[in-house]
């Protein structure tokens, strides 16, 4: 801690870079959490709509229910009027009661409500449900929103894949920062290594400070990252304010995981420690 | 305790630093290697803790040769060594107590023993009162002082030391090698090297003469003159 303090000004440096260089990789982290967070909550409790044909026979819509029922991954399935679907649509858009009283007919088709469950709805038997109920007679329309959730998980797995991308271009400067503080800071005590070794010092008496170092500024720069990042994650909202609207959800970032903060600070001290030790094999001959 | 047998070292093809040096020192002598600028002292004393290797020859001090010593296992060799620089290499931003415990803390001593063992080796060359303060504040000889302090308070086997009263007054030069000798007299062998004859004159026993790195001369006295 000592040499740590003594050469405060340029081990700062460092550790600015590393939590700067690490708070690249949180956002990225936390995007993608937020993103994945989005496609799992579109995911469940997941609905197939199956529309029916207005003249359909009751022979028809049993068979239509049967089919349903009988399909893997279905939880349960739902009948659903057209007086019901017009009353659901009178309670969501409130807004919206002159058009309906200038209708002459209820325009909802009948329809059921496949509910499917939690895993199911990313399965291909989802998929299979689908299409082949669609193929059924007296189905008009299938309502199934998976693409989108596909979408989504695409997104968070891309936000990550930046945030491997670009934080692995920072971290890797970050390595070669570490290894050339550590080099000064071999350079800066080259007299006391000189004497240490003269009075039979041990090389893992003589290398350990340095690693140490080299450690200590990884665990920091990473802490301080994480420390960043919950600022900023609490700072944006406020930072937006309201006038998102629906799209407020999409930037509602999430504070990354328990798992994450702990690989970040271990992935951190790692970097810090090999940093040192590239320096220390090449600046530190003994 | 030190055997040099037929040592030769080359920095420079052509250039011999030393040539073929053969010499026996025993447990407990007080040697003084002299001779001019240029000559090859500090090479030898260099070779002997190994801060560089002969070009030719075989080293054996006490009973191992030093020279199939693999790098990982020098600090086994210095540990049974004091050494004492012309120019100190003290640490300067560190007290006086800390330049003299650093060989102790290398150890993993307790604190309490390092202190005890620091103040007797600083009691010994009467610097004991200046223990906490820093080397800067010091004289030149003091700070010279302290180096041996530093050099002697593991208790080595030997004591090296490369002009340890180059650029010292005469008085203060007479009171360092007494250091030595007090040293010299509690059983560690020394090795010392200087071109001051007054002082070689006044306090060697056994000689070695060196000149354009071969040894022209050896005068061993029976007895001490102190």
């Amino acid at each position: 801690m000592n040499n740590l303090w003594q050469y405060r000004v340029r081990n700062l440096f460092s550790v600015t870079i590393i939590a700067l260089s690490f708070l690249i990789v949180g956002v990225f982290f936390s995007l993608s959490n937020n993103l994945r967070f989005l496609a799992n909550q579109l995911s469940e409790n997941m609905v197939v709509v199956f529309f029916l044909n207005p003249g359909i026979s009751a022979k028809e819509q049993a068979r239509i229910e049967e089919a349903i029922k009988a399909s893997p991954g279905v939880a349960r399935v739902e009948f659903v009027s057209p007086e019901q679907a017009l009353a659901r649509f009178r309670k969501s858009f409130p807004e919206l009661e002159d058009i309906l009283k200038n209708l002459s007919s209820n325009p909802f088709p009948a329809s059921f409500e496949a509910i499917l469950q939690k895993k199911a709805f990313l399965s291909e038997e989802a998929l299979g449900l689908v299409e082949g109920i669609r193929a059924l007679p007296g189905v008009e329309d299938v309502q199934f929103n998976r693409d989108w959730v596909k979408k989504m998980q695409s997104l968070s797995r891309l936000a990550r894949a930046i945030g491997f991308f670009l934080g692995g271009i920072l971290i890797f400067a970050s390595f070669f920062i570490i290894s050339n503080v550590i080099r000064l800071n071999v350079f800066a005590r080259k007299n006391e290594i000189e004497i240490l070794r003269l009075v039979g010092a041990t090389n893992t008496f003589i290398r350990l400070p340095f690693l140490l170092e080299g450690l200590t500024l990884g665990v920091l720069g990473s802490a301080f990252s994480l420390a960043l990042l919950y600022i900023l994650i609490k700072l944006f909202p406020l930072y937006l304010g309201q006038s998102l609207g629906a799209l407020q959800e999409f930037i509602n970032f999430r504070y990354l995981s328990l798992f994450q903060c702990i690989s970040l600070v271990i992935g951190s001290a790692l970097m810090g420690l090999l940093g040192s030790l590239s320096s220390l094999s090449r600046f530190l001959k003994i | 305790m030190i055997e040099l047998y037929h040592i030769s070292k080359q920095y420079q093809e052509g250039q011999w630093a030393l040539l073929d040096i053969n010499l026996h020192v025993k447990k407990g002598e007080f040697w003084f290697i002299t001779g001019p600028s240029g000559s090859g002292k500090t090479t030898l004393l260099k070779i002997i803790f190994r801060e560089i290797l002969p070009t030719r020859g075989q080293i054996i001090i006490d009973g191992i040769n030093i020279l199939r010593l693999p790098d990982h296992r020098i600090w086994r060799l210095r540990r049974s060594m004091g050494i004492v620089f012309q120019d100190f290499r003290l640490l300067f931003h560190k007290k006086v107590f800390d330049n003299v415990a650093i060989g102790l803390y290398v150890l993993g001593i307790p604190i309490k023993e390092i202190r005890r063992r620091v103040f007797n080796s600083l009691r010994l060359v009467n610097l004991h009162q200046k223990m906490w303060q820093y080397p800067s504040h010091l004289s030149y000889g003091e700070q010279q002082r302290v180096a041996i302090a530093r050099a002697v308070v593991n208790e080595p086997q030997i004591l090296l030391a490369d002009e340890p009263t180059g650029n010292l007054d005469p008085e203060l030069a007479f009171e360092i090698i007494s250091v030595f000798k007090e040293i010299n007299r509690q059983g560690t062998t020394v090795l010392i090297c200087s071109h001051d004859k007054e002082l070689i004159r006044h306090f060697g026993d056994k000689i070695l003469f060196l000149f354009k790195g071969k040894i022209i001369g050896k005068e061993v006295q029976p007895f001490s003159r102190k």
